[in-house]
């Protein structure tokens, strides 16, 4: 067990790398030259260079990466060009806020998608089935913005239950958790589909199999056959599956988070990039990056717990 | 699935003609279309890149031509003119136009965007399957790009160049090639095992004839279904990104871009973000639908 997390580990080192390196390189390619920018507009040429070589922006493209590499380890981000806040501690104050509703979206969306599935492998080819289906596959095509401003007008505006403008407070606090519905109910949405139809496929093909019919056989009741025996070995693959797209939910995070002014990496992201904040922007996107290894490190972890097939070799 | 699984008496017979793929793909078109959905899907579909291809010819206005009625109800609601068919957005401009145009836009970046992923992702997945020498570093830098998910590597284009429909499309490009790498590359490994390539190799055929002939053509259905199913996902990143700002600028129309113009006149205008997200929801649903069938007739392991 221990090996398979230290090989998993080690094996994200290099797109540990590669995302600094896509972090380094968004800063050096950025449009614009540092040393000018430091140094004012009508700096002369001399002051300019000497500017230049004090920021190291002469030395080799390797030795940049390492100085980079340096201050990275020390947290040290640069600050942002918009509030001149340290990018560290606008990343800080944003990071709480993208879990919270990461969390509050896959909390019911998962459970509500696997059980979705589960009902329709079991009752295949019901009306159940496709109807369950149609509102899966539907949900897989509908676009994210599309479900944020239905649910804004309706139930923001033409009934005015949840707000939906900004983050409440802390998710344990009544006015956080009222602010965080429907952007939690917007970003769910989009997940159920995925899982459902993942869920489906997987319980039927676990149902066929021999232990199911030994289960039946020995006379254990349906439910019994299906939740013990069949949903549990099914869940195997719809765990990777969550973690294949945790993607397209930081995709979805991103948008949601910006039409419902929810201040979180993506917003903070989308307002960087739009507002050519280099260092911001870069360390939003070092951020999300990390996260997406840290959740695939955690998922292929999970999976190695939950299939005792997969520690063996 | 090999020949011997069938039982004789339902064995086709046996046909000279290497062509014997044609009748294969038109039973594959005639299961495709008994499916009452994939039909309608697939012919919505075709319907709307028509009117997408044809959009400069058949757009009744300018799609950036300002009137001097904003907000214009569609046609059939009571302040409707059936001069704007689908009213006008909040400058003016005819949305039914806009949304012709916009399609056409979506459509591109959709469709050139699973043309890159799929054209180097097969290429790099089957010479890997060829080569075994090379393997090991296509795979190595196959699961680096994995862990980049599309939307990442468009905000980081994007962040670089500057909001637009090029690095948008690139990096949804990039995106779709780990994927389509790795069927390739599984596919191929398996027909790189069979002995008709070792025959081949025998009458002397090159590598890029067995590459051609014999990896290519088994594995285009695998992809296809891939990129079929890719198509509505990147559809919906590269709207997404649009939406933000990010993707096509204005006066550009892009569906992603009309839906987040209209957000600002939700309370008194809800078409004008409605009509393009329904247009998107549309496209990308018809994409699905036509995928999964092609997976169904496509693919027999996958069928139930």
């Amino acid at each position: 067990m221990i090996e398979t997390i230290l090989n998993r580990i080690v094996v994200s080192v290099p797109v540990l790398f590669g995302v600094l390196f896509l972090g380094f390189a968004l800063v050096q390619l950025a449009p614009g030259d540092p040393a000018r920018v430091q140094a004012g507009p009508t700096a002369p040429p001399e002051v300019v260079e000497r500017i230049r070589q004090e920021m190291g922006l002469d030395q080799p493209v390797i030795v940049q990466f390492g100085k980079y590499m340096e201050r990275l380890a020390q947290g040290d981000l640069g600050r942002s060009l918009i509030s001149n806040k340290t990018v560290t501690s606008e990343l800080a104050a944003a990071i709480v806020p993208t879990i919270e509703l990461m969390f509050a979206s896959l909390i019911w969306s998962i459970p509500l998608g696997i059980a979705m599935g589960t009902l329709a492998a079991v009752w295949r080819g019901s009306l159940l089935d496709r109807i369950i289906m149609a509102i899966s596959v539907a949900g897989v095509s509908l676009p994210i913005f599309f479900i944020c401003l239905l649910l804004i007008q309706l139930l923001g505006v033409k009934y005015p239950v949840f707000p939906f403008i900004g983050r409440g407070g802390p998710i344990w606090t009544a006015e956080g958790l009222r602010h965080l519905v429907l952007p939690a109910l917007s970003l769910g949405l989009i997940f159920i589909g995925p899982v459902s139809r993942m869920t489906r496929s997987s319980v039927l093909e676990v149902l066929r199999l021999d232990h199911v019919r030994t289960a039946r056989a020995k006379g254990l009741t349906e439910p019994q056959v299906i939740l013990r025996h069949g949903l549990r070995n099914a869940l195997i693959p719809v765990v990777t599956l969550v973690g294949l797209q945790i993607g397209y939910l930081l995709g979805g995070a991103v948008v949601t988070e910006t039409i419902f002014s929810y201040p979180g990496i993506g917003r903070l992201a989308v307002g960087a990039i739009l507002s050519s904040d280099f260092p911001l922007a870069q360390g939003t996107i070092l951020v999300l990056a990390l996260g997406f290894i840290l959740v695939n490190l955690i998922v292929d972890i999970l999976y190695a717990r939950l299939d005792p097939r997969v520690q063996k070799k | 699935m090999s020949a011997t699984d069938i039982p004789p008496a339902e064995m086709p017979p046996p046909v000279p003609d290497p062509q014997a793929t044609v009748p294969a793909r038109r039973r594959w078109w005639r299961a495709l279309l008994a499916d009452p959905t994939a039909a309608l899907a697939m012919l919505v579909l075709a319907a709307i890149a028509l009117a997408a291809v044809l959009a400069p010819l058949i757009a009744p206005h300018d799609p950036n031509a300002n009137t001097r009625t904003v907000m214009l109800p569609p046609a059939w609601s009571e302040r409707g003119t059936w001069e704007h068919l689908l009213g006008t957005d909040g400058q003016g401009r005819d949305i039914l136009s806009r949304v012709l145009h916009g399609t056409r836009l979506t459509l591109l970046i959709g469709l050139v965007a699973v043309g890159i992923g799929g054209l180097v992702g097969s290429v790099l997945g089957l010479l890997s399957a060829m080569y075994p020498r090379i393997d090991p570093w296509v795979m190595r830098i196959n699961d680096m790009l994995l862990s980049f998910p599309a939307i990442l590597l468009g905000l980081a284009l994007v962040a670089i160049s500057g909001p637009g429909v090029l690095p948008v499309i690139v990096a949804l490009g990039i995106a779709s090639i780990p994927d389509c790498a790795r069927i390739a590359r599984s596919i191929g490994i398996g027909v790189m095992g069979q002995e008709y390539i070792e025959a081949g190799r025998a009458v002397g055929l090159s590598d890029w004839a067995i590459l051609r002939r014999y990896l290519l053509r088994n594995s285009i259905s695998s992809i296809m279904i891939f990129l079929s199913l890719r198509f509505g996902q990147i559809i919906l990143i590269g709207a997404a990104l649009s939406f933000l700002g990010l993707g096509a600028r204005p006066p550009a129309s892009e569906l992603g871009m009309m839906a987040a113009q209209g957000r600002d006149f939700l309370l008194f205008a809800p078409h004008i973000a409605a009509i393009p997200s329904v247009v998107i929801f549309v496209i990308v649903l018809c994409a699905n639908i036509t995928g999964d069938a092609l997976r169904d007739v496509l693919d027999p392991r996958l069928q139930s």
